[in-house]
């Protein structure tokens, strides 16, 4: 097929915006898959993403569409929604030569859309507005039109307007890509030029590489070089994905497809990189390769200690699939022995804690989540602090920095002021403040991360009932003065619990967090006092009276299954129980320090 | 041999903290259910030897002797009552007559179990019980001209009752040989639960309780009542074979609406609603070995029945290798004779959580 008749494009979307019933119908219509094999939102292949409605990477499809008497061929690569995958979702971009934006029509457009869209005009791809949903009795069409046009500046006159749940005026979309992404360019008969957009790991091929084809082409037996990594390896396959893989002969310029060669670990895969030929290669790799790096932590441990070994291979088997997931030994004295994790931001946290419980069948205790402070000794050391237990005495410390990012909200004007408050109680610098529209303010700030991870999502929706959304980028660091808290219960430190706040914050954090573990921990046969504080200074101080009795009156009628039933229930609580020094306390008392909130 | 428990639904009113299957039935629905139960006794075909039978709801008390002598007349073609069987049945104060109490010592019945609850009026009819004080010192006066064992039934934590103690003097006065004090348990769905939202209704707190409980024990003990079992009570000889039987890990075959049996490693529990029991169905389970050790240590720990630690091992489990089981030991908290262990009654009241320590 001649490169004029093939287009390569992706979605843009706000989640819920419905980007998985689009794909599908776009299959759908194609008759890419039959529509017997068809399986509602098809390119979802986790479990966790179908059951979550949220699509964090969709798989990339081949569709053949037949317009005006020509075929056409079109390929979906897909971005992940989520502003954790930023620097993936521009390398997927950049593989294409024009993104759809879909638009709910009566949500209207949010601030990760915008974001994403963003990053879409700044790699020069042509973007077709949709507006989906419009079956809804709330679909607002006309004023959602006009805010793509004020808001983002794009010509939404004559743009499909879809409902692709009940498949209405699908051929719309069809026909806008075709007419209005321009068809790729390259040249076939020059030196091999690939883009990496992801990857995935197979058990019988090895490590997978998604490519974009941009000169040259690429066959089964080439010699082939990364040139970010400067490995080098020997093609055993390539393919296209009709969207499950299909061995080809070849990849040409302008097309997109996968390629195999016996790649051992998906390290040696990094997104972004470059793919060119061993003997002839270019010169200089594509610009924007960058090593990803994570930026929120946080400690997984298992709740059976015996099941340490299982959950390292349980790691090991994820990272094979995810080269941004990072992990270290880590021994607490509260939780054992466990893993020190880092990942791109709370919601690839939240997906890898439940893979490991639901895929891997692992019962996990996770500590509270941190970002990695800069600290500066004062001897002139400089180390990086993810767990906050390793941060030094304050008396080796010089001065201690914190990641900082800029976070653009999106939201009706009403919550202005409620957004501007918790803003600030997260030490958040005003920017800057615009009215889009009559319905619509964008408001910018500038917030250490370590404030964002604290809840930042959970109220910010609470606030605003679920009408603002969210986006952040990284904006260096910044010098802050920060305290370690830690907590003592009964006297004994337990350091799954310390963690690092800003000084003024100190006290009234401490001061919840005692108050909330007087609530999560269960009376003990004694009194159990629990102190906050910072260095050897008590900040903060509850106590947990003593147990006065615990047990149950009657066994009715011989009725013993029931009683033990309940035994059994208290048991696996129990299970989920860690010991500093004599007290007990369960698993959720970690996650606990999230949960602080000034809106309680 | 076995323990037989006959299950009998009627109540004239339903008490509000009950949360039990109970009913006041129409004449139909009253045969209709006492012909299911000598239908089911009937079907019966295991172990024929009783050595307890226990009539318990419900309200037993409101059978007439004519259903009753019906009832009997089938379990005695059924099964061989062992001479000196323990035969109970639970009254209230309320229900019972001279005609009656007669008639159970005719039926062979040498226990009887009184639901007095408290001796305070306006408690009585805050908790929907129907009888008074007078009531109960004129059912008790009845029941001693024929019975000699006789039990009580006492709630602690209800609202205002910090101490309870008046009422066990009272009712050892009239000739009471065994006191079940059973703390409160406000379920959902009971009048009580709504009462105690709506802050209509204030029971003791979980110290409050705890005091009170420490009380009764204190003066029980006193008057040589041996605390056998966490809520029971007794004068050396006076304590109840029927629940004696179900700590000691025995058999035991249950008849009527929801009434629970264990034969031969099975525990099944008949429906717990008329269409499902008159239907016939059953829930079984088979315990298995590591079942039965939490049993054996759950049910034994609560009385001074103790738990075998030979039985234990037999099952897989050596408890001396426990470390937990050591600590209680030196601690005090459980006590070692031969091949049995108990739980301290001074521990009583923290008796779940020792259990849960000992098989977690």
């Amino acid at each position: 097929m001649k490169l004029s008749n093939k287009r390569n494009f992706c979605i843009i979307a706000h989640i819920d915006h419905g980007k998985s019933t689009l794909a599908d119908r776009l299959i759908e219509m194609s008759g890419t898959v039959a529509k017997r094999d068809m399986q509602a939102q098809i390119l979802d292949s986790m479990e966790l993403e179908r059951e979550k409605g949220i699509t964090i990477k969709l798989a990339p499809t081949r569709l053949i569409y037949n317009y005006k008497g020509e075929e056409f061929e079109l390929n979906l690569i897909d971005t992940p929604g989520h502003v954790d995958f930023t620097y993936e979702v521009s390398r997927s971009l950049v593989a294409c030569e024009g993104a759809l934006l879909l638009v709910d029509a009566s949500q209207g457009v949010e601030a990760q859309t915008l974001a994403n869209t963003f990053l879409a005009l700044d790699n020069n791809l042509e973007i077709v507005p949709i507006i989906n949903k419009i079956d809804l009795p709330s679909a607002r069409v006309s004023e959602v039109k006009k805010e793509i046009e004020e808001v983002i500046g794009l010509d939404a006159e004559d743009c499909p307007c879809i409902s692709a749940k009940e498949g209405l005026n699908i051929e719309d979309v069809f026909k806008a890509i075709i007419e209005k992404i321009p068809a790729p360019t390259g040249d076939e008969n020059a030196k091999l030029k690939c883009l990496i957009f992801d990857s995935h790991y197979d058990n019988f091929k090895g490590a997978i590489c998604l490519i974009r084809v941009f000169d040259g082409k690429i066959k089964k037996g080439d010699r082939i070089l990364m040139m970010q990594t400067k490995k080098e390896f020997e093609v055993t396959e390539v393919g296209i994905f009709v969207p499950t893989t299909k061995e080809c002969e070849v990849l040409k310029a302008g097309e997109v497809g996968y390629v195999a060669g016996s790649i051992k670990t998906i390290a040696d895969v990094k997104v972004g990189d470059t793919i060119t030929s061993a003997s002839n290669p270019i010169s200089e790799p594509l610009a924007g390769y960058k090593e990803v790096q994570p930026v929120v932590f946080c400690g997984i441990f298992p709740v059976d200690g015996a099941r340490y070994g299982e959950l390292k291979d349980a790691l090991d088997k994820l990272k094979l699939n995810d080269a941004s997931l990072q992990f270290l030994p880590e021994n607490s004295s509260a939780l054992g022995y466990g893993f020190r994790c880092g990942f791109l931001g709370l919601l690839h946290l939240e997906i890898i804690t439940e893979r490991l419980e639901r895929e891997f069948n692992l019962d996990i205790i996770t500590t509270a989540p941190s970002v990695s402070y800069n600290v500066y000794k004062t001897n002139g050391d400089v180390l990086e602090v993810s767990n906050p237990s390793n941060l030094p005495p304050t008396v080796e410390i010089a001065k201690i920095e914190e990641p900082m990012v800029n976070v653009n909200i999106f939201s009706p004007p009403d919550y202005v002021g409620t957004i501007m408050e918790l803003c600030q109680n997260k030490r958040g610098v005003y920017k800057n403040m615009v009215y889009l529209d009559k319905r619509r303010v964008e408001l910018k700030y500038r917030i250490p991360l370590g404030e964002i991870i604290y809840d930042f999502f959970d109220s910010l929706k609470s606030r605003t009932r679920g009408y603002a959304s969210f986006d952040y980028e990284f904006d260096g660091f910044e010098s802050a003065e920060l305290v370690r808290v830690d907590i003592l219960l009964n006297g004994e430190k337990c350091d799954a619990l310390s963690m690092i706040v800003h000084k003024e914050k100190a006290y009234s954090r401490g001061r919840e967090l005692a108050e909330r573990l007087k609530k999560i921990i269960p009376r003990q046969l004694f009194e159990v006092p629990i102190q906050a504080c910072i260095g050897n200074k008590i900040i903060a101080r509850e106590t947990i009276s003593a147990m006065r009795k615990d047990v149950l009156a009657k066994c009715y009628g011989g009725d013993i299954t029931r009683k033990r039933k309940l035994l059994e229930k208290q048991k696996e609580g129990k299970k989920r129980m860690r010991k500093i020094g004599s007290v007990e306390i369960p698993a959720e008392a970690f996650m606990s320090i999230l949960k602080l909130d000034e809106d309680k | 041999m076995v323990s037989v428990y006959i299950h009998i639904p009627f109540c004239e009113k339903k008490c509000n903290y009950c949360a039990f299957l109970s009913f006041c039935p129409s004449n139909a629905e009253r045969k209709r259910y006492l012909s299911a139960l000598i239908d089911e006794i009937e079907r019966y075909d295991g172990d024929n030897v009783a050595k307890t039978i226990y009539f318990g709801g419900g309200t037993p008390s409101l059978l007439t002797t004519e259903e009753l002598g019906t009832i009997f007349q089938k379990l005695r073609q059924k099964f061989e009552i062992l001479s000196g069987a323990e035969i109970t049945i639970e009254v209230n104060p309320n229900s019972i007559s001279e005609e009656k109490v007669k008639f159970y010592r005719e039926m062979g019945i040498n226990r009887v179990s009184v639901g007095v609850q408290s001796l305070n009026n306006k408690t009585l009819k805050k908790i929907g019980r129907l009888h008074s004080k007078r009531d109960v010192k004129l059912a008790l006066k009845t029941l001693s001209k024929y019975y000699d064992n006789i039990s009580a039934d006492l709630i602690l934590g209800l609202e205002n009752e910090k101490n309870v103690c008046h009422y066990a003097k009272k009712l050892l006065k009239w000739k009471v040989k065994h006191i079940s004090a059973y703390m409160l348990e406000v379920h959902k769905n009971t009048p009580l639960f709504e009462a105690v939202n709506r802050g209509e209704y204030r029971p003791l707190s979980a110290d409050g309780v705890t005091k009170s409980y420490e009380k009764l024990v204190k003066f029980l003990k006193k008057y040589h009542f041996f605390q056998y079992e966490v809520s029971n009570f007794a004068i050396n000889g006076f304590e109840s074979k029927h629940n004696l039987n179900y700590w000691s890990y025995g058999d035991y075959v249950g008849f009527g609406i929801s009434a629970h049996s264990f034969l031969g490693g099975v525990r099944s529990a008949n429906s717990s609603n008329l269409k499902g029991y008159y239907g016939g169905e059953k829930n079984c389970e088979k315990i298995d070995s590591k079942m039965e050790i939490e049993e054996r240590i759950m049910l034994g720990l609560r009385s001074q029945v103790g738990v075998s630690k030979l039985a234990l091992k037999k099952l897989g489990y050596d408890i001396t290798l426990s470390e937990t089981y050591r600590k209680l030991l030196k601690e005090g908290v459980i006590r070692e004779d031969g091949d049995r262990f108990y739980l301290n009654e001074k521990f009583y009241k923290f008796a779940d959580y020792h259990i849960l320590n000992l098989i977690a």
